[in-house]
């Protein structure tokens, strides 16, 4: 079995800098607030010479006074491993995520689809890029061979700015025939051992993993322990860890914490914006669409001002994704000022198009999605679908369903076509006044604008009385009526209150 | 000269020898065969246009409100997604009555959209989606018209980056779409809004109503609808003769 590591080291100093990438030549610190209100540094650039993770923002001020800070985020750490993760499961669906930024993967048999060993291993560090995460890989027997190889690339690594993110990636592969030597040279504390453990074994003399496997295990573990006899094995490479590979979620999240409360929308937009580029490079890797979008908006006062945003149409364009947040967010603004913005799309896989042999080229399900997706946005959502008759008794109402259309027949066939007068409704009924004579025909229409005149001709009354088991019922008398001038329309009076309405004009 | 190829020698020799003379030559490759038209549903119309509403061009319908306009949008989109083809209906007024009147309603994107400028752009969107009929229903929202350049002024040419022009047509950037992507924008108006941008400018009057039954008994009924089309306008064909036409009121 070959078990690859891919390993995100300085998690919090790469999720900053894949949300601001430019900073990568900067010299730039990622700081937590401590005990005591004391910021201490988690990370820090290559080009912070000297600042190292433990210090105080004050103390690496004074190594380098150029430095710039970020606030750690958790948000933004959550995605970044996220984001390793699927880049790992682009490469193998067999993936185990053992902590953030952490993960394994079973990479057997990937030889006839990617290549050797270091050509899978090199994909994984160009998959982990494309998501905008610098990620070291190492490619072993067993996983505590691949996070030893990993924790070994990462000596290579280097910090580019990349369109997506961060790269600067590195791998190192340890075939079989090498591990032992490999697992000799490693020093001890290139694991992470217990104090009580890696003491009595530095009183022993014991500096590397090949002193160790050196030893023999029963004694060793007779002095220092059951831990002892673990790294014994470790040392020798007998490690029987299984892979326990878990179903990928369906969920991508990206999530961003803002340095001030956001009252308005500008501000929103700007961070959107950053999130939903890189949540659509996320699947456009995968080869997915968002399906729909939830948003996740922490407030002033702790609480979460959730909301959905049902799309019309699967897609992953981010400039109709951000107008429907926008839309949503000012039809609705949340109660307080935002501290902390969090994206989730649901996903659905992308439809690709069969190219036809003949004829010409239709619009693909994909384009088609996204045209949808964009009207939405333009429109406002729930104003773009398939028509159809509601389930009950409304005079010309309609309501907008998903836009699903079925592909196009084999043979089309001819249309049968009879062309009639069609009706155009008015939403909502237009009132107006009617005059009628003593038996209850109308004479004179006066409605708004064009709708009135003297009734020339007129047909009716049709009763209907419907929905009476609702909340609003309905009960009327409609007419067709014929305007001097030539317009046809239909009206209705109203029996419980006797006022008219104009639901239709005939065209 | 062209031979059909009955007329063309049975004996390759022979064959060879008209080739070699260059009495037969190769014709040039044959240009593809124009995509067919959408039909209107009324033969006479379709033959005033040349065969229906032709793909990647503008068509206007203008007519005042009762002549019809409506009746042949929704045939148009009735012929064409009965044809299994993707048609989109920009509706500002929201006034589609999605009651049965032939048109496939699976394959019908219908935009509600809140203005004329939103339903120009939307019109732009499904165009660049490759919807094979676009209907731009003006029939109930008055559309600004560009606004007029006074005659006998005359502009001063500035080298340097302009904004674009206010007056500049919406329509000519929809028929550029149209064209570029080869689907059908039709246009109705109660006046006419593209201009020389519109391919085919069909115009209807409005006629009489046809009732029947007594006046006053309730056994009386709208009929129909008697109006006149014409094809006022068309880039390739001779502007048509009055067409009468029959409008019968659908089920209600």
């Amino acid at each position: 079995m070959k078990i690859a590591c891919l390993w995100v080291p300085e998690l919090s100093l790469i999720a900053a800098l894949r949300a601001e990438p430019q900073l990568c030549t900067e010299p730039l610190a990622v700081v937590q607030a401590g005990l005591g209100g004391r910021a201490h540094v988690l990370g820090a650039t290559g080009a912070a010479a000297g600042v190292e993770a433990g210090q105080t923002l004050a103390e690496a001020r004074a190594i380098c006074p150029r430095l710039l800070s970020r606030e750690a985020s958790p948000e933004r750490e959550r995605a970044a491993a996220q984001a390793a993760r699927e880049a790992a499961s682009a490469v193998s669906p067999r993936v185990e995520e053992a902590g953030p930024g952490l993960v394994y993967l079973d990479v057997s048999g990937l030889e006839s689809l990617i290549g050797d060993d270091r050509a899978v291993a090199r994909a994984l560090v160009a998959a982990t890029e494309r998501v905008g995460v610098r990620a070291a890989v190492g490619l072993g027997s067993s996983k505590s061979v691949a996070r030893l190889a990993a924790r070994a690339a990462s000596a290579d690594l280097t910090l580019e700015a990349s369109a997506s993110g961060v790269g600067g990636g590195a791998f190192r592969v340890v075939p079989a025939e090498e591990q032992r030597e490999f697992l000799a040279a490693l020093p001890l504390y290139a694991l992470e051992l217990p104090d009580e453990l890696r003491e009595p074994l530095r009183r022993f003399g014991l500096s590397t993993l090949g002193e160790v496997a050196a030893l023999p295990p029963g004694p060793l573990a007779a002095r220092l322990g059951p831990e002892a006899a673990l790294l014994s094995r470790l040392a020798r490479g007998e490690d029987s860890s299984a892979l326990a590979p878990r179903p990928e979620p369906s969920l991508f999240e990206e999530g961003e914490e803002l340095e001030w409360d956001a009252s308005s929308v500008e501000p929103l937009l700007f961070v959107w914006k950053g999130l939903l580029d890189r949540l659509a490079q996320r699947l456009s890797a995968r080869g997915l669409m968002a399906l729909e979008l939830r948003l996740q908006l922490r407030l002033a006062d702790g609480s979460w001002d959730e909301r959905a945003l049902d799309l019309a149409a699967p897609t992953r364009e981010v400039a109709a994704l951000l107008q429907l947040l926008r839309l949503s967010v000012e039809s609705g603004p949340p109660p307080a000022g935002v501290r902390a913005v969090r994206l989730t799309a649901v996903t659905t896989r992308e439809v690709l198009e069969q190219m036809p042999l003949f004829g010409s080229r239709g619009a693909s399900p994909t384009q088609l999605a996204a045209a949808v997706a964009r009207l939405s946005a333009l429109v406002g959502p729930g104003r773009v679908g398939r028509p159809e008759e509601p389930d009950r008794w409304a005079p010309f109402a309609a309501v907008c369903r998903k836009f699903a259309p079925p592909p196009p027949p084999r043979v089309p066939l001819p249309p049968e076509i009879e062309v009639s007068l069609a009706s155009r409704a008015l939403r909502p009924p237009r009132t107006a006044e009617v005059r009628c004579d003593d038996s209850g025909s109308p004479l004179l229409v006066i409605g708004e604008g064009a709708l009135g005149g003297r009734v020339v001709a007129c047909a009716g009354p049709w009763r209907t009385v419907a929905e009476w088991w609702t909340d609003a019922p309905l009960a009327l008398d409609a007419y067709d009526l014929e305007l001097a001038g030539g317009l046809l329309i239909r009206a209705a009076r109203e029996l419980a209150t006797g006022t008219w309405r104009i639901e239709a004009v005939y065209d | 000269m062209t031979l059909p190829a009955r007329r063309l020698p049975k004996d390759l020799h022979a064959l060879e020898e008209l080739l070699r003379d260059g009495q037969v030559r190769r014709a040039p490759a044959l240009s593809p065969p124009a995509p067919r038209a959408i039909p209107t549903g009324l033969p006479p119309l379709d033959a005033a246009l040349g065969g229906g509403l032709a793909r990647g061009q503008l068509h206007e319908i203008i007519g005042p409100s009762g002549a019809g306009g409506t009746a042949l949008v929704r045939a148009a989109l009735a012929s064409a997604t009965q044809g299994g083809e993707n048609c989109a209906l920009i509706d500002p007024g929201d006034s589609f009555d999605p009651a049965p009147c032939g048109i496939d309603l699976d394959r019908l994107l219908w935009v509600r959209p809140h203005d004329p400028v939103q339903a120009l752009r939307a019109a732009e969107i499904a165009l660049e989606a490759r919807f094979a009929l676009v209907a731009l229903d003006f029939g109930d929202v008055s559309v600004l018209s560009p606004p007029k350049q006074p005659r006998g002024v005359i502009q001063l040419v500035r080298f340097e980056k302009k904004p674009p022009s206010p007056g500049a047509s919406p329509w000519a950037r929809l028929a550029r779409r149209a064209e570029k992507h080869g689907g059908v924008l039709l246009l109705l108006a109660r006046a006419a809004q593209a201009g020389t941008f519109a391919s085919a400018t069909i115009e209807l009057e409005r006629g009489r109503a046809q009732w029947e039954g007594q006046k006053g008994s309730p056994g009386r009924f709208l009929r129909g609808v008697h109006v006149v089309s014409a094809v006022t306008r068309h880039k390739r064909m001779p502007p048509s003769a009055p067409l009468p036409l029959h409008l019968p009121l659908g089920p209600k």
